[in-house]
């Protein structure tokens, strides 16, 4: 990936971002001086033990939060600009479909939000539910799906706008190992296919490594971007790259900056 | 987690039917011949205890009244749930989106909600007249509370990760309510439209208790007073009738409206 990238014109430009807030009279700081840059088409896993800001950064990305001081540039423009524009796909650890709605319909939603006219918006929808392998499940409603169907559309949802790019918010964390590893490869390829930017976080540094191009390991009190690792393996990757003995020494890498910082803490 | 749940039943819709008619169907046909035995056998005075060949009997004979009078009842009934549901659908979505205005009033709505309905049905009369509108007032009155405290509680119900959904979709208020906040508020408003269907039979008759010169309540206050129990006992069942009709008929537009909630399945 890396050499082919154009730098000059990244996805995600974020610099000197602190987040401050207040809990019980306590000052805390959520995020200290974070730098963060994503490339255009990349794929970007942010990575670290809990209170490290990782899920934080993630929503001030998706314009959720408001950074305290700092900067944030998506596509050259404020994360409010995107989100507003209805660039930025957002998926979050519960799949939060709509019960009354039809997998189709919960598809559509956002388009729906936008004004899309509905001919459009079916086509599109359809089009999606093919990409996530939910064809056939159009008129089912969420709780007649399993965990991991609920979560294909939650992602089907998200990139109903053709959003640039795609920000996740542990998105397979409540799922069973088989499920998960059958997701990561439908997200690997929507991915490859799409070539969407994306941004995700999780607990897994098997999982980021497998996905990513570049893992930003966090470390909390105050939360930061403690080391950046670049997985060069080529792609496509599939199940198999995580016997490699390149994956491994990622994973150990991973997993020894992952302990420092807990140390510190 | 399963994969996909089939949703169709294999047991065939006519041996449901059966199984949750039929039962009922057995205990009252056993409890009408029981009773009509022990009331002719144990030869007990018609005013204690009617029997149901006196009851049917008194249908057969009023028949025409009975009828003009429960259409009445109904009318009031229908028309003060109509206005009671609909004021606290409105209030109930303000206290929703006011903190200020929830705080300030549900003291009061509660306290209020406590007034016995025999209590403030004389006041209300007296406000509204001798006529149908007080009746149908005292109905509102009753028919309010509920709807009003479920419909704030269920627009308050609502995912706040299905908000952060919305957000990022860029809806407008306008959209959060009708699309996301509203839907998810109707097992709540279901809720509260049953309790107060239940209450708007209550409330009319009350209110016919009180002062009236026809409906249910204004038959049943003559027929005790003239000791025509079987006259009596017609119309407290074409009573218990007409609230059993109202709410079948709030649950059938719940099966419409709110197929998909959790309620709604299949009780094994």
């Amino acid at each position: 990936m890396g050499s082919t990238v154009v730098m000059d014109d990244p996805a995600v430009q974020v610099e000197k971002l602190t987040l401050i807030y207040e809990s019980n009279n306590q000052r805390v700081e959520a995020l200290h001086n974070v730098d963060l840059t994503v490339d255009k088409g990349s794929f970007v896993s942010l990575i670290g033990p809990s209170g490290c800001g990782k899920s934080t950064l993630l929503r001030v990305l998706g314009d959720l939060l408001t950074p305290t001081s700092g900067q944030v540039l998506i596509n050259r423009k404020t994360p409010r600009e995107e989100r507003l524009e209805r660039r930025i796909g957002f998926v979050f650890q519960e799949p939060a479909l709509l019960e009354w709605r039809s997998i189709l319909a919960n598809v559509m939603l956002p388009l729906e939000l936008r004004g899309t006219p509905r001919e459009e918006r079916e086509t599109r929808a359809h089009e999606l539910m093919k990409i996530v392998g939910l064809t056939g499940f159009e008129n089912a409603y969420p709780r007649q799906l399993s965990g991991g169907m609920r979560q294909r559309a939650a992602i089907a949802r998200a990139l109903s706008t053709r959003p640039d790019i795609l920000l996740m918010d542990e998105p397979f964390g409540a799922l069973d190992q088989i499920t998960r590893d059958r997701l990561n490869m439908e997200l690997l390829q929507i991915h490859e296919v799409t070539g969407i930017t994306v941004v995700l976080v999780t607990h897994s540094i098997r999982e980021a490594v497998l996905l990513s191009d570049r893992i930003m390991v966090m470390s909390p009190r105050p939360g930061r971007i403690s080391r950046i690792i670049t997985n060069d393996t080529p792609r496509p990757r599939t199940l198999e790259s995580r016997n490699s003995e390149a994956f491994d020494a990622l994973v150990r890498e991973g997993n020894r900056e992952l302990e420092k910082g807990c140390a510190d803490g | 987690m399963a994969d996909t749940v089939t949703p169709q039943n294999s047991r065939s819709t006519a041996k449901r039917v059966m199984d949750n008619v039929g039962p009922p169907l057995v205990v009252l046909t056993v409890m009408l011949i029981v009773w009509e035995a022990a009331c002719r056998w144990l030869d007990i005075a018609v005013y204690i205890l009617p029997a149901p060949s006196d009851v049917f009997s008194a249908f057969a004979k009023h028949g025409g009244t009975l009828l003009y009078h429960t259409g009445i009842t109904s009318m009031e009934a229908v028309s003060g749930f109509v206005i009671g549901s609909a004021l606290g659908a409105i209030l109930g979505t303000m206290f929703a989106y006011s903190r200020f205005l929830a705080r300030g009033f549900l003291p009061f709505i509660i306290a209020a909600n406590t007034i016995p309905v025999v209590a403030i049905a004389p006041i209300i009369i007296i406000w509204f007249g001798h006529g149908i509108t007080s009746k149908i007032a005292v109905t509102a009155f009753l028919s309010f509370f509920p709807l009003a405290l479920n419909m704030m509680k269920g627009l308050q119900s609502y995912d706040r990760v299905v908000m952060d959904v919305f957000y990022i979709a860029g809806a407008s208020p306008m959209q959060r309510f009708f699309k996301m906040r509203l839907p998810n508020a109707l097992p709540y408003v279901f809720v509260g439209l049953k309790l107060n269907v239940t209450f708007s039979v209550i409330g009319a008759i009350v209110a016919e208790f009180v002062q009236a010169d026809r409906g249910l309540g204004f038959v049943i206050m003559t027929a005790y007073r003239s000791m025509g129990m079987p006259r009596l006992w017609a119309a407290m069942l074409l009573s218990a009738l007409l609230g059993i009709v109202f709410f079948l008929i709030i649950a059938l537009l719940e099966r419409i409206f709110v197929p998909w909630h959790a309620s709604m399945d299949e009780r094994e």
